[in-house]
């Protein structure tokens, strides 16, 4: 384990040194030089993820694959949010609006002498087992991430903007990062602001955020796979997490609205949202306006998107009579 | 049993002797410190603490040293000897730097990320006066008299000037590009400011927060520690990649050691031979050998190392040189019977 922090650091900071490190010099922006160094490992992780999803999520999905045909022309552009969002592109500029406000925010409240508890402080025990307080601070992240994720299904204007993840007809393992920029931020603001107050470390951040995005990349690949009749209600796999990506049909018109946890399916089975019946069902909206998303490339998606979102944020009365692609598809 | 009782007894022997001669590291992006051993180069412990430490102190007495929680609004303090818990000391806000006046009557604390200085009664650390001021503060130093506290702003490239008695602004100058590091040199009338943004020192007046030299150390000059004969100090270079060492009598540059990996704050040992530098990316603390001026030895720690502290200091020598924020510093031999 050791060799291998070496190895990584050994190169983060070859990388940084060389490259990056110079030109923060250069700039005169010095106050950015830890950001800075610890943006490189995020650019590297994100490099690590999109290697093990070519190489190792996708031989399963090669090899078994659930749907075997279908137009793979509109895989191509979840390829490119991935790589704008695993190499930091997409994260940067986030980063550069929400991390003001962010810090704005939590120095307000630490000013008032209000400081982010640790949960090692109720519990001295967890002091002392990394992996534990690890796990404990994971869970709390994912519980605040299945009602933000609720939240964008029940808030018209909200829908708007992350109908687009689910527009996909053909998911797959590139599917997770199909997301509109905007909700991108605001899901990003909410759990770094949730992340502060609850007192998850920046290291302990990075980390969830890495494994759960994982964890949430395999969840939507094109396999009828899962870890199991206890290990599926313990970690949100492929066949869960499918069904959250169904098609409404007259039969199921709410179908999508269960198997809403990113990375734990706990927060479903306690909130009676959780489905474990295992049948094969299309992906999808059955919304033509949020249908026609598929064949789009990347910066048209944005576009037309967020055409949506500003119809849906517009008074009622002043609407056009007829609005499709506004409201979820359950209602 | 019998076995069983003499490997216990062993076991806190060895225990002991580690603590004897332990180093403290703040790992500051992991909420922990690490205990190290001098003696071995490897590392005895990690133990949890807040969140965000960066820097410690010890007290004015030498029984304890106060480790910094800047995000949880704290600072524990660990016996200076034993580097045991003792009490954590709460609400003080967003504790960056830390520092004692040369009486040990101040204590003042630089909130590095909430832009304010606050000056407390050392005695029971009762907040006496807190100066807002924008630019980042981030390192300290104090005047002998201990009337002032000199604080560099780094977004600002300022050093400004704190009444300690009234907690009033006495003035607030430009000194170049990114000032870390500030130094009071022993005859109190010379600042030294370690420019990060830039490739050296600055001299300044105290008085009025002039600039009146230079001195080229390296790209990203950025904190000083003392050798020990109140003439020469040290200065890591964080963008170099190396750690310099100055004769503040000549105003020269005399040494300069290779330290990879962002080289940050530093501590001497007692014996005055090895340096301990933290390379905060590499996660790792160097060791240098004086003699030999070059890193024998890296010892994994946390990620982001920042603060380092050999413990066992005990109090301050009467009218010694002081590190840069004021704290005491113990005897060391150098042969030239100076302290540090």
């Amino acid at each position: 384990m050791g060799e291998l922090t070496d190895l990584w650091v050994g190169v983060q900071n070859w990388l940084f040194e060389t490259f990056v490190g110079p030109v923060i010099f250069w700039l005169g922006q010095m106050a950015w030089y830890e950001p800075a160094y610890n943006a490189v490992e995020f650019v590297m992780l994100g490099a690590l993820q999109i290697a093990v999803i070519a190489l190792g999520m996708r031989f399963f999905e090669k090899r078994w694959p659930l749907e075997k045909t279908g137009d793979d022309r509109l895989i191509g552009v979840d390829r490119v949010y991935t790589v704008l969002n695993k190499l930091g592109i997409i994260p940067f500029a986030i980063f550069v609006i929400t991390y003001p406000i962010s810090q704005e925010i939590e120095l307000l409240m630490r000013s008032w002498g209000m400081a982010p508890p640790r949960i090692e402080r109720l519990v001295p025990w967890l002091g002392d087992n990394v992996l534990a307080s690890f796990l404990v601070y994971f869970v709390l992240y994912d519980f605040a991430a299945y009602w933000l994720h609720r939240a964008q299904h029940a808030i018209p204007w909200w829908w708007a903007l992350h109908s687009l993840h689910h527009s996909q007809r053909r998911m797959t393992v590139w599917s997770d990062d199909r997301n509109h920029v905007l909700d991108d931020f605001l899901t990003t603001l909410a759990l770094v602001l949730f992340s502060q107050m609850v007192g998850v470390q920046p290291g302990e951040y990075v980390t969830i955020l890495v494994v759960g995005r994982l964890v949430e990349s395999w969840s939507h690949a094109n396999v009828d796979m899962s870890f199991g009749r206890i290990g599926e209600r313990l970690l949100v796999g492929p066949r869960f997490h499918r069904l959250h990506h169904a098609l409404a049909n007259p039969e199921e018109r709410h179908i999508h609205d269960h198997n809403f946890a990113p990375v734990f399916p706990i927060w479903d089975i306690l909130f009676g949202t959780a489905i474990y019946d295992g049948k094969h069902r299309p992906t999808g909206v059955d919304d033509p306006v949020i249908d026609a998303d598929n064949g789009r490339g990347w910066a048209v998606q944005q576009v037309t998107v967020f055409g949506r979102f500003l119809r849906a944020i517009t008074p009622r009365f002043l609407r056009a009579p007829f609005q499709p692609g506004l409201r979820p598809p359950a209602e | 049993m019998k076995r069983l009782a003499i490997a216990a007894t062993m076991l806190l022997a060895v225990v002991g002797t580690a603590k004897a001669d332990a180093v403290l590291v703040l790992n500051s992006e992991e909420a922990s410190y690490s205990i190290l051993s001098r003696a071995t180069r490897t590392e005895l412990a990690r133990l949890p603490v807040g969140r965000e430490p960066h820097h410690l102190m010890p007290t004015p007495d030498g029984k304890e040293v106060l480790i910094g929680s800047t995000a949880t609004n704290e600072l524990l303090a660990l016996d200076s000897n034993t580097g045991d818990r003792r009490r954590v000391i709460a609400n003080i806000i967003d504790p960056y730097q830390l520092g004692f006046s040369r009486d040990g009557k101040w204590f003042v604390t630089v909130a590095y990320r909430l832009d304010h200085v606050d000056i407390f009664h050392a005695d029971g650390f009762k907040l006496a006066g807190r100066i807002f001021i924008d630019g980042l503060p981030s390192h300290m130093a104090f005047d002998a008299e201990s009337k002032t506290v000199f604080v560099s702003l780094q977004q600002s490239g300022r050093l400004a000037a704190f009444d300690l008695a009234t907690q009033t602004l006495k003035w607030n100058v430009p000194v170049g590009n990114t000032p870390a590091g500030v130094l009071m040199l022993p005859d109190n009338n010379r600042l030294l400011v370690a420019l990060t943004g830039e490739d050296g020192v600055a001299v300044v007046d105290p008085k009025d927060g002039k600039v009146t030299g230079r001195l080229q150390t390296g790209k990203g000059a950025h904190n000083f520690w003392p050798k020990g004969d109140g003439r020469h100090w040290f200065v890591s270079n964080r963008v170099e990649g190396s750690v310099s060492l100055i004769d503040t009598q000549d105003m020269k540059l005399t040494g300069s050691i290779k330290v990879p990996g962002g080289p940050d704050c530093m501590d001497i040992t007692a014996d005055g031979k090895e340096l301990w530098v933290t390379q905060r990316f590499l996660r790792r603390v160097a060791v240098v050998d004086l003699e030999q001026m070059k890193v024998v030895a890296s010892i994994p720690v946390g990620k982001s190392p920042h603060g380092v502290y050999m413990l066992k200091s005990g109090p301050a020598a009467p009218g010694s040189p002081v590190s840069p924020a004021g704290g005491p510093l113990r005897a060391v031999s150098t042969g030239s019977g100076t302290t540090r």
